[in-house]
């Protein structure tokens, strides 16, 4: 994919990123679950923005079809004691829904509380996550960036203090990962300030 | 969190259809080897729809149960000191968990806890891991894992 990589190419002169021949994250998250142990290739490490430190790379599998995504991942443990796991997937996004059989609990619940966000994202934590850390989270200031946040169909994901914020386009272009870099550095800072609140 | 309608609609399959099917020969003329076959069927059936029954049951009150510890219980934190997983259940595995429990007011104590967990999450109980726990104040034994 020369495009691909001449986009990761750009990034990496532009923001001084460091080119990986791959990334393997492991099953941080859903989404790096559903990849089955795929790599990122290509994949840049360095800081996304903000001072925060991740991976930046192209993410591809196979089930009955091949789906892409970029994604960009960085860590964020202190997140842990306070929300295990924060999903904020845009509305549309296609992902596997936690198994239920119709017996036993739910593994997840969904985040309603704000209408705003949940016209652009679905928001799922722990059943038992601790509402008030949410609702501090989510401030007013941090839903209204998210409610216009660029790129348009970012995505993150937040298990166990891994953040993975993703978009779905095939070749989103320098400036498409550079926007996925900014709004991921955003999400993990936002979150640090409010772990340390 | 509770019976959803696939559970409902289980209940009712096997425990109406299996009665429906045991009554068959009170209403319809069969051989007797047939009417006793069509009985035992019926009443397996039904055996299944009661079993799905109690089980919905125990579901709903274990999850009102953990709805009230959430709702009044002390937050704490539990670090996990060991995990292992060796077995899956429906393709998550089941973990097995040694956890370090500290609870304000309460002494530290060691607990073990088994979850079936989603991939993601059983790859991260780490020993070092901590979580937020809620401990029921009346039975200290009684906590929820928040994972």
């Amino acid at each position: 994919m020369p495009d691909l990589e001449s986009s990761y190419g750009e990034l990496a002169a532009a923001r001084g990123l460091e080119p990986l021949p791959a990334a393997a994250p492991g099953p941080l998250t859903p989404l790096l679950v559903e990849a089955e142990g795929a790599p990122l290739r290509p994949a840049l490490r360095g800081e996304l923005g903000e001072g925060v430190e991740g991976v930046v790379g192209h993410l591809a599998y196979t089930r009955n079809r091949t789906f892409r995504f970029n994604v960009a991942l960085a860590e964020v443990p202190a997140a842990t004691a306070f929300a295990p796991r924060v999903f904020c997937i845009r509305r549309g996004r296609r992902t596997r829904d936690d198994e239920f059989y119709g017996f036993g609990p739910r593994h997840s619940k969904l985040w309603t509380e704000s209408t705003v966000l949940n016209e652009r994202y679905a928001v799922t934590t722990s059943p038992y996550q601790d509402p008030i850390w949410l609702r501090q989270l989510f401030s007013p200031s941090f839903i209204d960036w998210l409610r216009t946040a660029e790129p348009a169909d970012f995505s993150f994901e937040l298990a166990y203090g891994a953040l993975l914020g993703s978009v779905e386009e095939d070749d989103p272009g320098p400036d498409g990962l550079a926007a996925l870099c900014d709004a991921t550095a955003r999400v993990a800072t936002r979150i640090r300030e409010e772990c340390e609140e | 969190m509770q019976v959803n309608k696939v559970g409902i609609s289980l209940i009712a399959f096997f425990g109406l259809g299996g009665l429906a099917i045991a009554a068959v020969p009170l209403f319809v003329s069969i051989p007797a080897e047939a009417a006793l076959t069509t009985s035992l069927l019926g009443g397996i059936w039904a055996l299944v729809g009661l079993g799905l029954l109690l089980y919905a049951r125990h579901s709903q009150r274990k999850a009102a149960r953990n709805d009230r510890i959430f709702q009044s219980g002390i937050r704490g934190t539990a670090t996990v000191l060991y995990a292992a997983s060796h077995s899956r259940v429906n393709d998550m595995p089941l973990m097995s968990l040694r956890l370090d429990l500290e609870v304000p007011g309460l002494p530290t104590r060691e607990v073990k806890r088994r979850e079936v967990m989603p991939v993601f999450a059983a790859a991260r109980m780490q020993p070092g891991l901590t979580l937020p726990v809620y401990v029921d104040p009346a039975d200290p034994d009684e906590f929820i894992l928040v994972w």
